[in-house]
């Protein structure tokens, strides 16, 4: 597909642009954090940026959502389900590691059999573009051993990769495409491209942070009393943090909330790391502490996201490395299973 | 294509009191809109979403078994939130479920093969339905043998005692309710699930035997049937899992690579044996 040129002082205006005529999700700086927020009218989109706080899941599966609505009446309820508000949207600049993640969500809200609607609709209206890591981010990340890479079109429709003076902009697939009138006149050369393979090479050079996460599976099948889990969660605060900044966490809660005759049934984001996630009626829980929900988010990144979709459910971000409060580093823990 | 996270608008056509501590009751769910039930085809052995205004959904094992038309019934024992407000509900109420949602007994499995029911306590309802599609006109030819044993603490904690008094005059179902403990007007047997197991001692030929219980039965059953020669691809049982969306996706039961809403609630044991031991 067609590839472009365009000025790096121009990315901001083509956001703004965009703004104009569809949701337009991009990087802003809201007191220390850089977050994906909606762009409005004076935000400024900030592109320097080495990756958001917030992996951008929640443009596709938002923190909270309305899964239906429904009034009380004389006998019970009425109930309508929630239309899917998927306006035409832009997820722009996202790191290529989030944008992977995409593609890990797909396989488990995308199924044949079970369809999940509100996220689907919102996949399928938004196009996203990527914006390479010329130079990785940060020490913490380890895309390379994930399947990923920091330049990369992977779950992208559009790429820009900073080569220098110039963005080269790739269309990767017709969704992509069709925002091209954005993008200017100048077609890419030749040494645009070369300039682009030698820059993701060397990027990718770069990520000297390196997990076995493909060799731990066949381990994970064989281990899972091994008293090595006992090691893990000792200083865990069970805060959640790690599920809720990952990319590919996608576990919910399903709850009811009402005010006077009218009621909403809402979707929000749960974590495996709190007590009552699996905690039934009778008092039984299944992973009654913090060593089995450590076992259980390690496998289930490594093992049965791989065993159920032939994939692993990590893209490598190392947010959950960065903002533990406690400092739990889910390479070494990977590390210290491929010894196991 | 149906949002699998809407329920069916129902009503709650008539609530039987099952037990005499009155905290089973059995619903039986209309269909607001005709052509759902169409749509709610289920197998025995799957669950549903109960759905309440207000108060949230929980998952419960369908009781009525498909042969029976115009309504699903599902036994629920009074627990949490969302079970004290169905609880608490009148006849003519609306409300909603969703599914069906899980696998089922292994109907085509069964099929040909004698066939060992065994039920305790309140886990006794998706076996009811078993029971109920087997001995309907239509499949009863298509089973061997069915033996039926079904055990309570008490007489009053029986489910189904009117059906239970109907299946004792077939002669084509080999009955046997135990309680734990009788009472002055009670006649039958007395003695645990697992004893009135031996005593009954289903052969194992040609045979399967579907196991559902508070796990302390089926601790103590499971030697019985090992004993009796069964092998663990021919022990079939049903988990309970805290569940939320039903359809494997909001990540809470799974245990190992498998979600129970959707490739359970049912399992043989000899796939029980392949996955984690967390449930």
């Amino acid at each position: 597909m067609e590839k472009r040129l365009i000025k790096k002082d121009a990315l901001a205006g083509i956001a703004k642009k965009m703004a104009d005529d569809f949701l337009v999700w991009a990087p802003v700086k809201k007191e220390d954090n850089v977050l994906f927020a909606p762009l409005g009218r004076n935000d400024e989109p900030f592109f320097s940026y080495l990756n958001s706080k917030n992996a951008p899941k929640n443009v596709f599966f938002p923190h909270t959502e309305t899964m239906m609505k429904y009034t009380r009446t004389e006998k019970g309820m009425t109930f309508s389900a929630e239309v899917n508000k998927a306006e035409q949207s832009v997820l722009f600049g996202v790191r290529p590691c989030d944008a992977h993640s995409f593609v890990l969500l797909d396989k488990l809200f995308d199924q044949e059999k079970y369809k999940d609607g509100y996220y689907i609709a919102k996949r399928k209206n938004t196009t996203v573009i990527s914006l390479a890591c010329a130079t990785p981010p940060y020490t913490s990340c380890f895309c390379t051993s994930v399947d990923g890479e920091p330049v990369s079109s992977d779950g992208a429709d559009i790429l820009l990769t900073d080569i220098g003076g110039d963005y080269l902009v790739e269309f990767v697939t017709p969704k992509g495409e069709a925002l091209a009138k954005y993008f200017g006149e100048t077609k890419a050369d030749a040494q645009a491209e070369s300039k682009k393979a030698e820059i993701a090479a060397k990027a990718k050079e770069a990520v000297k942070s390196k997990i076995p996460a493909h060799e731990v599976k066949p381990i994970l099948d064989v281990n899972f009393d091994n008293p090595f889990w006992n090691t893990i969660h000792g200083k865990c605060l069970a805060c959640g943090t790690c599920t809720y900044l990952c990319p590919t966490c996608h576990c919910f809660d399903i709850s009811d909330e009402v005010k006077g005759s009218d009621g909403v049934r809402i979707r929000s984001w749960d974590s495996c790391m709190f007590p009552l996630f699996t905690k039934e009626t009778s008092g039984h829980n299944p992973r009654p502490s913090q060593k089995e929900r450590w076992r259980q988010r390690t496998m289930h990144k490594f093992k049965y996201y791989v065993d159920m979709f032939n994939a692993i459910s990590c893209v490598g971000c190392g947010r959950c490395v960065m903002y533990c409060p406690v400092n739990i580093d889910i390479r070494k823990i990977v590390q210290d299973i491929s010894k196991l | 294509m149906q949002n699998p996270y809407i329920p069916y608008p129902v009503v709650v056509d008539k609530i039987i009191t099952e037990v005499d501590t009155k905290d089973i009751k059995t619903f039986r769910l209309k269909f607001v809109n005709p052509e759902d039930e169409q749509k709610y085809a289920y197998i025995p052995g799957q669950f549903g979403e109960l759905s309440i205004f207000g108060k949230g959904e929980c998952p419960i094992g369908i009781a009525s078994s498909p042969t029976q038309k115009g309504y699903v019934e599902f036994t629920v024992q009074k627990a949490g939130v969302v079970t004290t407000a169905l609880h608490e509900m009148e006849e003519g109420t609306l409300m909603g479920i969703r599914g069906p949602l899980g696998n089922s007994w292994p109907l085509d499995y069964l099929a040909g093969k004698n066939i060992v029911v065994v039920g305790g306590g309140f886990a006794f309802t998706t076996l009811r339905s078993l029971i109920n599609y087997m001995l309907h006109e239509d499949n009863r030819k298509r089973f061997g043998n069915i033996t039926v044993i079904y055990g309570a603490r008490t007489p009053g904690l029986l489910l189904y005692k009117d059906e239970l008094a109907e299946w004792g005059k077939r002669t084509d179902l080999n009955l046997n309710v135990t309680v734990d403990k009788g009472d002055a007007s009670w006649k039958g047997r007395e003695g645990f699930v697992p004893a009135v197991c031996k005593e009954v001692a289903p052969s194992k030929e040609n045979a399967v035997a579907v196991i559902c219980g508070p796990p302390v039965m089926i601790r103590f059953t499971l030697p019985v049937f090992f004993e009796l020669g069964f092998s663990k691809e021919n022990i079939i049982t049903s988990l309970e899992m805290r569940m939320k969306c039903g359809i494997g996706k909001c990540g809470r039961c799974n245990v190992g690579s498998k979600y129970v809403c959707k490739d359970g609630p049912v399992f043989s044991l000899a796939e029980l044996d392949k996955l984690t031991p967390e449930y």
